[in-house]
């Protein structure tokens, strides 16, 4: 399956969950599967988007979070596996699309291509519900079990890299706030709120 | 994040504040993807890290949260600075400020405990009315009081 394919099977699959998405790839093919309130595109940050995920999974225990993010960011903060691994936040549930590859940076092979296993190193660190799935019937199965049952769950998808054809149009405020709103903590307004 | 002065207020906080959070991050870097997480979720966060460890946070500062607004109270426990034994903290310790600077990310220096607690909320009011980090710099000398002989 490619990125993208995967891409839209996850959000076919989820209702209105927040997904916060790694910068570059895993952002735009998010975006092309469908575009949503509740999606957060980062533009930025590389290595972030698992920890972006925590921080919300810890503010917010009655949502469920989901990230789509890449090998090589992942690779990028690998520490976040131990934090995700000692909070333990069950609603969380971290995608890792691995395409083996640096695909946003030209297709350098990551270490994931050389052996390197993301889901042997989150189990390792002390996440127990991890699976890797290499279909979109597997990533299917895989999403439906971890929107319903206790994580931090860690799913790596083998996918293939697949070109994006279109990036968000969005700010970085614009998506913020329309997310913020899309999850029930919608900022004030700056001005006239504050004496 | 880990640093020996801050560990007082850490233990306070624990003791005394129940409806304040602590989570130890691997590194200041996911700290600050941490706290954007928890602002994104309705919480109003504060990074608490040695100055050494802002050089670790740049790239989430500048890529994520300035840009996207995303304020969070940081504050910094400082090296290098008057009384500093270790040379290895010298450079950063006198970087910091320019360093702030140049991201604009505005910043106060309390030098006395008597201070301290204005300087923290006022950098925290500001950083929260206006939707950029604030940072509040904890010199050495507050945090590692000199030995006088006399």
């Amino acid at each position: 399956m490619t990125r993208l394919e995967a891409s839209r099977a996850l959000v076919a699959a989820l209702g209105d969950e927040p997904i916060v998405a790694s910068l570059g790839h895993p952002a735009y093919d998010l975006f092309a599967a469908g575009d949503r309130r509740a999606n957060f595109y980062t533009w930025g940050s590389m290595g972030l988007a698992s920890s972006l995920g925590l921080g919300l999974a810890l503010a917010r225990p009655a949502l469920r979070v989901f990230v789509v993010d890449g090998d090589g960011s992942l690779l990028m903060n690998l520490g976040s596996l131990a934090t995700i691994a000692s909070t333990k936040p069950p609603n969380l549930v971290l995608i890792v699309w691995d395409n083996e590859e640096y695909g946003t940076t030209g297709g350098q092979a990551t270490a994931t291509a050389h052996g390197a296993d993301l889901d042997a190193a989150a189990r390792a660190m002390g996440i127990h519900a991890t699976v890797t799935v290499r279909t979109e019937e597997g990533l299917r199965a895989a999403i439906v079990r971890a929107r319903v049952d206790a994580g931090p769950w860690v799913i790596v998808a083998k996918v293939q890299e697949s070109a994006p054809a279109v990036k968000p149009p969005l700010d970085c405020v614009f998506i913020k706030q329309r997310f913020m709103a899309a999850i029930g903590s919608a900022e004030p307004a700056t001005r006239g709120t504050h004496q | 994040m880990p640093d020996n002065p801050l560990s007082h207020v850490l233990n306070v906080i624990g003791a005394q504040f129940p409806d304040v959070h602590t989570t130890l991050a691997t590194r200041e870097e996911e700290a600050f993807g941490i706290a954007a997480g928890l602002y994104l979720g309705g919480a109003r966060p504060t990074v608490m890290l040695q100055s050494s460890g802002l050089g670790n946070s740049l790239n989430a500062l500048t890529s994520l949260l300035i840009p996207y607004q995303i304020p969070v109270l940081i504050v910094i426990s400082m090296r290098g600075d008057e009384g500093e034994w270790n040379a290895a903290q010298v450079p950063m310790g006198r970087a910091i400020r320019p360093i702030l600077d140049s991201m604009g990310i505005p910043h106060l220096t309390s030098d006395t405990a008597d201070a301290t607690a204005d300087v923290v909320r006022i950098v925290g009011q500001t950083a929260f009315a206006t939707r950029l980090p604030g940072a509040c710099l904890l010199s050495r000398r507050l945090t590692v009081p000199p030995k006088v002989t006399t």
